[in-house]
């Protein structure tokens, strides 16, 4: 029915007559300016247009699935960022651009290869927000802004001259293109992350923090509440920012100022183009270029303005009554002007973590200016693993089919050896229905454990870059056993790691024992008063979702708001800044994790503890055994059944406690706080998607698990434990 | 004295019987007495221990018996330091201990539930106690091996206490209290969880090893052959109440209250109420010669043991027979009488007896008990059987 439907519908984008299929991802007010923009179409030509939101998670691997079998839309609303990887997978058609009649710098995020894809709707890119009660005129120099911010700030009363999101790259690229340096070679195209404009971008952003102008560890929520309360008086963000301004605030926007100490050269912020793209696979190739052509130009810009408040690309819409009304888009010119589109290549995903660590290196006071452009390359070469060679994969197709042969046999043998002479059908007389009866089960531990265990173990035997796996047999492991391209004691080397998540689980489970252990012992005492309300408090931490717990520990540890510190403070001891140091951060991760998993070790030692007679207490102190005694000679041994299972599972659990390094420490500084599993996840996620890489920490991770399972059941045996 | 349980403060004591008088001699080291003075213990709002004064001597046996609830257990908790009391004062071998912990008293103790260290052998269990004094190891083991010897239990020192039966265990209990040589042996019904035929051969091993090794023993059940058979000295207890204490035959023949007459004995005692009439005890369908060292007048209670009384072709009191329980040869018939139930013996001579049936039944000559009408107090005892 569905075939035929298809069939269906084929048919049906075949006739002339048939409304061009239109796919976004807007809502609320931008998508009532894209039906109003649509209606005028229609009304204008007659062409009838079916529009279809679709969720914008979805969105990207919906238009790569559909265009190619020709079931997707004739034009569709896209970031120009993946316009390269639309291209590669042939989804994109040319345009039939006017050039002119578009900001430049938007024009130029839709060329690939000297070819012009899509038309340009709207952009985003960072300004300088004011506050215009503070500042009169925005800074246009950054010699004039340190200078307001000069005058501006009183760190004790918690005001600061200027705020921003510091730590994230996207927001220092304006000032690294200010400073001169240039992110990419021009020749190779590679990134080039040790350069003099590097050191001094970022001498002069540490000096803004040192002179305590913007405040430290920054994150998006500060900058709006700082901002909102008056006491940022300058902050950077983009367009998006103008909705959450309290209204209270009187603001404006203004360019980036230029680098004074460069020659006055602009920071020029990355710029992000939202273009109408038209499918490469449209049967009314004509139709689907007015369409979007007519999308960004004229009534429809003009209703993306006022409907949908977006930063029109078409520069005559800037000479119209709606946008020069608008402070917010009217001012947004001149911004986006200087803007350059933000690169949509391969090298561009690969500065992201290389600079993320120079910049944290830097402003948490670990690495001086000069040295940050070293670490990122460093960095950088290291995630960017040159692609091993290509092996031969039929020794390794031959080794696994005598692997699974012999598996077969020795299951064969077996059933012989167990069958003792009988038949097969002597043994099992109904095998039809047994099988019908395994089925089912057989099947979900078929696909849900044996198949991705499978695809697992065999991803690492592949190099993958830019959609493309190659074979390439254990190199990804002996890359990671030698340490290839770090030392040892970095924290990219898997050594380093192992130590670190082997430290993380004992010492983990050791508090998480003790205090459960500490905190049954008092809750099991029957003379405590509201025993049952401090019960159910305590296991409060374990009913919370791991995450919430871990970002509200985040919040807590963080160096000025963080309520950590502020007790810290209160005992007069120096706040810590917790994410720069190993031992902190490592610590940080610690007190989250034992907050959240010492409620299970409590309530299974509750439980045995409660099992415990009595009587054996009075006969050890009859017997002359101090409460010290009966503690060590009588309570932990007898506890030790029900607490070793819990043990050992704790130590699983605690080896792949992802959620709290991730979410926590999230690594910092620079990895070193990373375990096992979060690194392979930063190497499939966040490192130039090195699948196959990732897939061998995971088969690594699953050896060093199995290793383990082997010693707890020798440990649980010899204890005695079922 | 006991000290504070070192092993050089331990009593080391040699214990001879003498073969004639089955007396002990009690060599060495002198044993503790137990002194009980106005005793009171509530748990909440209940009272369980009303008020208990008693004298353990030296070297003796007594068993607290009662029903339960009646504080016999909690006494025992008391004496041991598990349990603290509200008021009065225990007093063990001379000295005020009602602020020692349980672990400087010099007791032993045996719980219900023997309370077997289960994560530890045979062995460990025993030697705990001497280990925790700091005893030298050789010592110890001689120790252990004397018990272990004693209660034959040698070839079980390696095993765990779930690899042992319920009679094996009550004995590794016995023998990690033997081996602290404690002055003073408490035992909390340590044989209510054995089967019949254990709980005899048990008993004969309490009592034999009573007599070896001559302590003060203080042993709560509420089985009344265990206390009749085992002590020196029974109590008995009602309502957190000392009844009355006294070598088991006395406590048989010569109770001091109803309560005292009816728990021990089996079948209980008939308790009915009289009128004394001049030279007549009258009730309903009975009349009975007073006994001429009866002095009280007007509503009693008269006791008779079932023992005493006989069904036979003529007597004083009349009934008709709702059960019998037969032991063989003879038995025991329970009759409904105009003046109440009552239970008479009857044996071969008896002629057949019938549910159903009127019989007479007789005296067995002077065996009439009297008691207050609220037989709180007793006024008679028969003059016949002199407990020695």
């Amino acid at each position: 029915m569905i075939f035929a439907l298809v069939i269906a519908l084929s048919q049906a984008a075949a006739s002339p007559d048939e409304p061009l299929k239109l796919w976004h991802a807007y809502r609320g007010g931008e998508e009532q300016a894209l039906e109003k923009a649509v209606a005028e179409f229609t009304k204008q030509t007659g062409t009838k247009v079916n529009l279809l939101a679709v969720p914008y998670d979805a969105f990207s691997s919906k238009l790569t699935s559909a265009i190619p079998h020709e079931a997707g839309p004739d034009v569709f609303i896209f970031a120009h960022e993946r316009l390269r990887q639309f291209h590669r997978m042939k989804v994109v058609a040319p345009s039939r651009l006017d050039q002119s009649a578009y900001i430049q710098s938007t024009v130029d995020a839709l060329e690939l290869d000297g070819e012009h894809y899509g038309y340009p709707l709207s952009l985003k890119c960072l300004a300088l927000f004011y506050n215009t009660k503070l500042i009169a005129n925005a800074p246009t120099t950054t010699a004039e802004l340190t200078e307001l911010a000069k005058s501006l700030t009183d760190p004790a009363s918690g005001r600061y001259g200027i705020a921003y999101e510091a730590g994230d790259f996207y927001l220092h690229a304006p000032i690294l293109a200010g400073f001169g340096g240039e992110l990419f070679d021009p020749i190779t195209g590679r990134a080039q992350l040790n350069t003099p404009g590097m050191a001094a971008s970022l001498r002069w952003v540490k000096s803004l923090q040192d002179r305590q102008y913007m405040p430290q560890e920054v994150s998006g929520a500060l900058v709006k509440s700082l901002f909102n309360e008056g006491r940022a008086a300058m902050i950077i963000s983009g367009p998006w920012f103008a909705g959450e301004i309290d209204p209270s605030i009187e603001w404006a926007i203004a360019p980036l100022p230029r680098v004074s100490e460069n020659h006055d050269t602009p920071m020029a912020p990355f710029l992000g183009v939202e273009a109408a793209f038209v499918s490469s696979m449209s049967k009314h190739a004509d139709q689907a270029q007015a369409l979007a052509r007519f999308l960004s130009v004229g009534e429809a810009t003009l209703a993306r303005v006022s409907l949908g408040r977006q930063i029109p690309a078409e520069l005559a819409a800037y000479r119209s009554e709606v946008v020069s009304s608008d402070r917010l888009i009217a001012s947004f010119r001149a911004v986006a002007e200087l803007a350059k589109p933000t690169p949509n290549t391969l090298e561009m995903a690969r500065v992201w973590e290389p600079m993320k660590l120079a910049l944290r290196g830097v402003l948490q006071g670990g690495t001086p200016p000069e040295d940050a452009g070293a670490l990122a390359e460093r960095r950088y070469k290291a995630l960017n693993r040159e692609r091993p060679e290509d092996a031969n994969p039929a020794p390794f197709i031959v080794g696994a089919v005598f692997l699974a042969l012999a598996g077969l046999v020795g299951f064969v043998l077996r059933q012989r050896t167990q069958a003792q002479g009988r038949a097969f059908k002597q043994r099992y007389p109904d095998t039809a229905r047994g099988l019908t009866w395994v089925a089912p089960a057989a099947i979900g531990v078929l696909i849900l454990i044996i198949i991705p265990f499978a695809v697992g173990i065999s991803l690492s035997l592949f190099h993958h870059e830019a959609g493309n796996y190659s074979f390439v047999g254990f190199a990804n492991f002996t890359d990671i056993l030698l340490s290839r391209g770090y030392a040892i004691t970095e924290p990219l080397s898997f050594y380093f790691t192992l130590v670190v998540t082997l430290m993380w689980t004992l010492i983990n489970v050791a508090l998480h024992v003790i205090i459960g252990l500490f905190l049954a012992i008092l809750l099991k005492n029957p003379l405590l008063r509201l025993r049952g309300v401090y019960r159910v408090i305590l296991i409060v931490p374990w009913a919370v979702p791991n995450y919430i717990t871990a970002l509200m520990w985040r919040g807590m540890f963080h160096r000025q708001f963080g309520a950590m510190n502020a007790l810290l403070t209160l005992f007069g001891i120096e706040p810590i800044s917790w994410f720069t140091r190993f031992s902190t951060s490592f610590a940080a991760n610690v007190i989250t994790n034992t907050w959240m998993g010492f409620p299970f070790m409590m309530v299974v030692c509750l439980g045995a503890l409660q099992s415990i007679p009595e009587d054996l207490y009075e006969a050890a102190e009859v017997d002359g055994a101090s409460k010290w005694v009966q503690f060590r000679r009588i309570t932990l041994p007898l506890l030790k059944p029900a607490l070793l299972p819990a043990i050992i599972l704790g130590l699983v659990w605690t080896f792949n406690m992802f959620n709290i390094i991730y979410l926590v420490s999230g690594g910092e500084p620079g990895g070193a706080t990373d375990i096992l599993v979060s690194e392979a996840y930063r190497w499939a996620f966040q490192r130039n998607e090195q699948y196959g890489f990732a897939a061998a920490y995971s088969v690594l991770i699953f050896f060093v698990l199995l290793a383990w399972s082997q010693v707890t059941k020798r440990i649980s045996a010899e204890a005695g434990v079922e | 004295m006991p000290g504070p349980g070192r092993f050089d403060n331990l009593p080391q004591r040699a214990i001879t019987i003498d073969r004639r008088s089955q007396r002990l001699e009690i060599k060495g080291a002198p044993v503790s007495d137990v002194k009980l003075v106005g005793i009171r213990k509530s748990f909440g709002e209940t009272a369980v221990v009303r008020g208990v004064d008693l004298h353990v001597q030296a070297g003796e046996f007594v068993v607290f018996v009662g029903p339960s609830g009646c504080g016999k257990t909690t006494l025992l908790r008391l004496v041991a330091g598990l349990e603290a009391v509200d008021s009065g004062d225990i007093v063990l071998g001379g000295k005020r201990v009602n602020d020692t912990p349980p672990r400087d008293r010099d007791i032993g103790m045996v719980f219900q539930s023997y309370a077997l260290y289960p994560h530890m052998s045979v062995r460990q269990n025993m030697a705990f106690g001497l280990e925790l004094r700091k005893m030298p190891k050789p010592e110890i083991e001689t120790r252990v091996q004397e018990a272990a010897k004693l209660l034959e239990l040698g070839a079980l020192l390696e095993r765990k206490p779930k690899e042992l039966s319920g009679g094996q265990r009550q004995r590794v209990a016995m023998g990690r209290v033997i081996v602290r040589r404690p002055q003073i042996f408490l035992f909390d019904e340590p044989l209510s969880n054995l089967d019949t035929a254990l709980r005899v051969q048990m008993r004969g091993e309490l009592a034999r090893l009573h007599r070896q090794l001559g302590v003060t023993m203080i042993y709560v059940t509420h089985d009344q052959v265990e206390a009749m058979t085992l002590a020196n000295r029974v109590a008995v207890f009602d309502k957190g109440v000392l009844q009355q204490i006294g070598k088991p035959l006395e406590l048989y023949h010569r109770p001091d209250n109803t309560f005292v007459a009816t728990f021990l004995g089996s079948p209980s005692m008939n308790l009915l109420e009289v009128t004394r009439d001049g030279q007549a005890i009258r009730a309903p369908g009975l009349t009975l010669q007073a006994p001429g060292d009866l002095t009280e007048r007007g509503v009693l209670k008269l006791g008779l043991r079932p023992q005493d009384l006989k069904i036979a072709a003529s007597g004083p009191i009349s009934g008709e027979v709702e059960a019998i329980e037969r032991l063989g040869f003879d038995g025991f018939a329970f009759l409904k009488t105009a003046a109440g139930p009552v239970t008479a013996r009857f044996d071969g001579a008896s002629g057949d007896v019938e549910v159903g049936q009127s019989v007479k039944v007789a005296l067995n000559g002077d065996v009439s008990h009297f008691f207050t009408l609220d037989g709180a107090r007793a006024l008679r005892h028969p003059s016949k059987p002199t407990p020695e």
